[in-house]
């Protein structure tokens, strides 16, 4: 306690530092220390040699202010204590600048609906909960798990608003209500909420271009009501005589004399099914009330029915034929004709980026984007579809379907593959995002076109390209086309050969009664497929090379690696039994070798191409037994054999074959910091 | 001796200067010390402001989840506003009667003794603080960022980057000046009472234009189970967590005999009014499906209320978050000051800036310790563990509060409350410990004991038995850290 002596001899300013109370336990522990001795030594002499004094002082631990200020300001705590303040500064000065600069070159996300593939579920076929034979909503309900289970996030429910079902909801009555078919507006109601506490988007169907003859609207309009009287589409004419040649898409003529009007009206599907009249401001008003009213209710997107029937000449000219030579009275059927003045009207295009606005309003809302998909069948007219992808300045939907894939079965080969995903590539504005269908509703099931071995490799095509993947049910099972033995498809009514109901037969759950379809004991309203007991879901599900379990893989696949996300795809190889193609990113080196077979067992020589390393390693196969890495000298793939191979190589493929590569939004990755960036 | 006048020679000048500044310091009659620079004004928004963090502006859904129906969602967040008055009014008591800063830790020092208090320091210091002000600073830098990524969220290196650079920045300011860092408070807690009057207003309007359909019938649909009631209370009790927050900087209320009273009556039924008014503002836009779906709750209410203003929403809510980051620094930094001055931290930890007053090591102490929580990919899951450690802590405490009445009577208690309070708290605290462990057992909260318990490892030699080596190493380490932050032990004055 010597110390405290020499304090109360020196002043004030010690003195205050010593009543500290952290201190005083301290000092008395340093009691002992032998370096004390020195110390009170030292303080006393400072006493007596007055204010320079203190500078002798040493510092030591717990010193109060004054022998601290003695020592602190020396240059060696003193710039120490300035640098590192001043480098905190800048430390956190640089970490805002770092973000600021990250998320400036960032490349804009994808959405949803680019990330997942969309499931086409058709309720009348994927599950009843009632046991009436017909699918629900309900029973969509019960099988969300499916979608978690296949790591599917977005869901279009084919139409199952209330109608009459000429044309299987596709003539639709209300579109405010639900069929009592399907349920009731509290089933939509919970399964939409169900399906967003599973993070699943709801795409509807929304079918502008004609109701049902039993609509109200329909029915007021054709006793003249004042408002609804130009709802739909009106031309004088006697009845048995069309005014113009004009077919439907499901044969004869588009025009159909209501003795209550004493007028035709105009329908390019069944004469259920009148066509609106677009041209009247009113009916695009009451559409687009229709759109809010869904979007109110938190719908996710809309794929467009039948866009380019939309708008015909008002002139009503004869449409030219094509055989010039043909009777014009045997001409009844769509493909008789070019529909020069009924299809992709100028002023479609103006209807759908109003409707794309209206989305828009409601996709502010964080993780709320609303998405639309059109529907148009184009065939060789593809410019035509692409005009749906809107432009730099307007926005249109955010892909038009892309129903060129379904032609592969049409000489399956590599060449067809590659070419008719070139088509789409080549033709696809700069920037945008394409997309890959193999089925729907309206087409046979590819498993049967194409042949059943080629289920897993078609499949692996759809999740390996750029882009959306669209899943028609059942596809992920490999289902089949079913010969049902009473044909409900008025289409096919009409005529057999184009029947629909084939690829519409209920979905295949299990091996137990009707498939797991339905516990109705009457039978489905479709034959349950014959094949039912060894392809369903059940049955598929652990099995690790069935095609349910090789979906499941691939689309799992699909999501984690960004160079498949959204990295080039480049053409390396095509012939006549193998497609290949490659999966890179700019920065990554790891990159995707993609070997598809469409033909007989085959091998590829890949040694022209320096870019690739010697040998790949197999990352995914869809058939057993495949080795685990191949040369790519000789990469060999049997009959329908699909293979991810995986390589690691920082050559970039596409930089010396341009003209073989695409990307949608060039991003480049950066391993140090694991982000994204514009490059 | 010669090698010594030598430098004297040499620091000549400097000691002159230093002697002056010395001088021109004694002018003013500024002890080293924190001072009493926390009005009632500011003891207010720091209780306030740390108490409504981002929870209410992004996810108010897991009351509701609990509940099923508006009525009896919007009756459990005025009841938990309730049981945290309760409480508060325990740490009122408390906190005029031992006017000690650093919350929890000097009252169980004098009901329980120091092993318990030093337990409380232990895992508030190294695990809850830091981690709170990490996870705060981590949701205001995503908060932050997500607007600049619609549709994903946005990589993880920005919100860390962000967080960062946050907890730096609060750390200087809050190290700079105690006035400053109080301004700081004050100015976000202001913002974010801006942006829930601008809620509260907005779903008023609406209400008035007839928007009334998702509160006309409140109690249908209610979920009538127990456990799921008990469940939502928990989720709402969490929103009122930081009622507390004025208890650990006692020492630096001006006249905390009314002050910390006064401010924690009046802060309290504040946020439970707030709390409350934007649930209904909420619901007279949102269905309660739509409100349990949305990612971002007041977001989506701006979108569809506020719509060509709706940006204001998430600025405010970063702004909110920013405040809670700074409160819980605030005070966290003063926990740390306080046990280091008991001796159950290191001493250097207790002391005070010489030029700016304010706790910097134990600021930047704790500063450092979140940065480390900032860095690994998922710290909440592990942090969630902790959190019924919080709750053992406020039950011991509001149980301190009984024993001290029978074992310290003869202390002043300027502020009383009816023992009945003190003994409920302890028993929502007894069940907000084992709800969620009998819900969910799992062994990561036998961890959480044994880390917690592992802190009796140090303990026993570095306190109780204060083992003179660890003295002989900290020093040169204390001295050579007192002179380059240039901080000082505080001082007593009378």
């Amino acid at each position: 306690m010597s110390l405290k002596k020499g304090e109360e001899s020196c002043g004030v300013e010690m003195k205050e530092g010593v009543e500290n109370a952290g201190f005083q336990e301290d000092s008395q522990a340093e009691e002992a220390s032998p370096r004390r001795a020195a110390e009170p030594a030292v303080s006393a002499e400072s006493c007596a040699a007055g204010e320079e004094s203190y500078t002798q002082l040493r510092p030591y631990a717990g010193m109060p202010k004054e022998v601290l200020l003695l020592y602190s300001s020396q240059a060696r705590y003193r710039v120490p204590r300035e640098i590192l303040f001043w480098l905190t500064v800048a430390c956190t000065l640089a970490l805002v600048a770092l973000t600021v600069t990250v998320i400036v070159l960032s490349p804009p996300c994808l959405s949803w609906w680019q990330t997942t593939p969309v499931y086409q579920v058709y309720p009348r076929s994927f599950k009843d909960s009632d046991g009436d034979g017909v699918g629900d909503l309900r029973g969509i309900k019960e099988k969300l798990s499916h979608f978690q289970y296949l790591n599917i996030k977005a869901v279009w429910i084919s139409p199952f608003y209330k109608s009459p079902m000429a044309d299987f909801g596709y003539d639709v009555e209300d579109f405010r209500r639900v069929d009592p078919l399907f349920g009731t507006m509290e089933d939509f109601d919970n399964l939409l909420a169900s399906m967003h506490s599973m993070g699943l988007k709801l795409i509807m169907d929304y079918i502008p271009n004609h109701t049902s003859d039993k609509h109200a609207w329909f029915q007021l309009s054709r006793n003249r009501t004042d408002y609804y009287s130009d709802f739909y589409i009106w031309v004088n004419c006697t009845e048995g005589i069309p005014p113009n040649n004009w077919v439907s898409v499901f044969g004869n003529s588009t025009w159909t004399y209501d003795p209550i009007r004493g007028q035709c009206y105009f329908h390019q599907f069944l004469k259920e099914q009148p066509d609106l009249n677009f041209r009247n401001p009113d009916v695009i008003k009451e559409m687009t009330d229709i759109i809010h009213f869904w979007l109110k209710k938190g719908v996710d997107g809309f794929r467009m029915d039948a866009i380019k029937h939309m708008l015909e000449a008002t002139h009503l000219r004869n449409e030219p034929q094509v055989d010039p030579n043909q009777p014009p009275e045997t001409v009844n059927t769509e493909f008789e004709l070019y529909h020069d003045y009924t299809y992709t009207q100028v002023g479609l295009h103006d209807i759908l980026r109003g409707w794309r606005v209206d989305l828009d309003e409601y996709s502010r809302e964080p993780g709320r984007y609303r998405f639309m998909v059109t529907e148009s069948y184009d065939y060789e007219e593809i410019e035509k579809t692409m005009m749906y992808y809107g432009t730099d300045f307007v926005k249109e939907a955010d892909f038009p379907f892309n129903f060129y894939l379904l032609d592969l079965p049409e000489g399956l080969s590599g060449f067809r593959a590659k070419e008719l995903v070139e088509l789409w590539m080549s033709n696809m504005p700069k920037g945008k995002w394409p997309n890959w269908v193999v089925g729907n509703h309206d087409k046979p099931r590819m498993s049967d076109r194409a042949g059943e071995e080629y289920v897993k490799v078609i499949n692996m095509l759809l999740l390996t390209l750029p882009g959306t993947p669209t899943t028609y049910y059942g596809e992920e099972i490999g289902m089949e086309n079913v010969n049902v033995s009473v044909t409900q498809d008025p289409f096919g009514k009409f005529d057999p050969n184009n029947s629909r109901d084939p690829s519409r037969t209920p979905m295949q759950w299990s091996n137990s009664t009707n498939a797991g379809f339905s516990d109705s004991k009457n039978g489905t309203w479709l034959d349950i497929g014959p094949k039912y007991q060894t392809v369903n879901v059940e049955i598929q599900q652990g099995d690790p090379f069935s095609v349910l379990e090789q979906y499941r893989a691939l689309n799992l696949i699909r999501e984690r690696e960004v160079a498949l996300a959204r990295g080039w795809l480049c053409y390396v190889w095509a012939d006549n039994n193998v497609f290949a193609f490659l999966r890179e990113l700019d920065g990554q080196d790891r990159a995707f070798l993609v070997v598809l077979n469409f033909g007989e067992n085959a091998e590829m020589d890949l040694s022209v191409f320096k870019e690739l390393p010697d040998r790949l390693t197999l990352h995914h196969s869809t058939l057993p037994n495949a080795p685990s890495s191949f040369p790519k000298s000789k990469i060999t793939t049997s009959k329908g054999q699909g293979l991810l191979l995986e390589y690691s190589t920082s050559n970039r493929f596409h930089t010396d074959h341009a003209a073989q590569c695409y990307v949608s939004e060039k991003a480049c990755y950066l391993s140090a910091l694991d982000i994204l960036y514009k490059c | 001796m010669d090698e010594l006048k030598k430098k004297n020679a040499r620091n000549g000048s400097i000691a002159y200067s230093v002697d002056s500044k010395i001088k021109s310091n004694e002018d003013e009659v500024k002890a080293t010390v924190l001072h009493k620079d926390v009005g009632l004004i500011s003891g207010i928004s720091l209780i306030v402001g740390t108490m409504i963090g981002s929870g209410i502006f992004i996810s108010p859904k897991a009351v509701l989840e609990g509940t099923g129906a508006v009525g009896p969602c919007l009756c459990v967040w005025a009841a938990c506003g309730l049981l945290a008055t309760l409480g508060a009014l325990c740490y009122a008591e408390l906190g005029t009667m031992i006017t000690k800063s650093g919350g929890e830790y000097p009252y169980l020092m004098e009901g329980f003794g120091p092993v318990l208090a030093y337990l409380y320091s232990w895992t508030t210091i190294f695990v809850l603080k830091p981690s709170s002000f990490a996870i705060i600073a981590l949701s205001c830098a995503e908060y932050a960022s997500t607007p600049f990524y619609p549709g994903c969220s946005p990589p993880e290196i920005i919100s860390k980057c962000l967080a960062t650079a946050a907890v730096f920045l609060i750390v200087i300011v809050n190290c700079l000046s105690v006035k400053l860092a109080s301004y700081v408070q004050n100015f976000f807690t202001a913002a974010k009472l801006l942006i829930i009057i601008v809620i509260i207003v907005s779903g008023i309007v609406m209400l008035a234009q007839g928007n009334t359909q998702n509160l006309r019938d409140p109690f249908t649909g209610g979920e009538t189970s127990f456990g799921a009631i008990g469940l939502a209370f928990y989720n709402g009790l969490w929103a009122y967590d930081g009622w507390n927050q004025l208890n650990f900087i006692t020492e630096e209320l001006k006249n905390p005999y009314r002050n910390l009273p006064l401010a924690i009556i009046i802060g309290i039924p504040l946020v439970s009014v707030c709390y409350v008014l934007v649930n209904v503002a909420y619901f007279s836009v949102m269905t309660p499906t739509e409100l349990l779906q949305s990612p971002a709750v007041a977001v989506t209410f701006g979108d569809r209320v506020l719509y060509p203003l709706a940006w204001v929403v998430p600025l405010f809510v970063v702004f909110s978050t920013f405040g809670a980051a700074n409160g819980s620094c605030f005070t966290a930094g003063r926990l740390t000051y306080v046990a280091g001055r008991e001796g159950h931290m290191v001493k250097i930890l207790s002391y005070i800036s010489l030029k700016h007053y304010t706790p910097s090591p134990a600021l930047i102490f704790n500063g450092i310790l979140s940065i480390f929580y900032i860095i690994p990919a998922d710290i909440n899951t592990l942090i969630n563990y902790f959190s019924f450690a919080q709750w053992v802590f406020y039950g011991l405490t509001a149980l301190a509060l009984i024993v001290m009445r029978f074992t310290r009577k003869e202390l002043k208690r300027p502020v009383k409350v009816p023992i009945v309070i003190p003994a409920l708290v302890v028993l929502v605290s007894c069940y907000l410990v084992l709800a969620p462990i009998i819900d969910k057992p799992e062994i990561e909260y036998l961890y959480c004991t044994v880390f917690i318990l592992g802190g009796l490892i140090f303990y026993y030699p570095f306190v109780y038995r204060k083992f003179s080596w660890t003295r002989r190493f900290m020093k040169p380490i204390t001295m050579h850290l007192q002179l380059l932050m240039e901080v000082v032990p505080p001082q007593k004055v009378e």
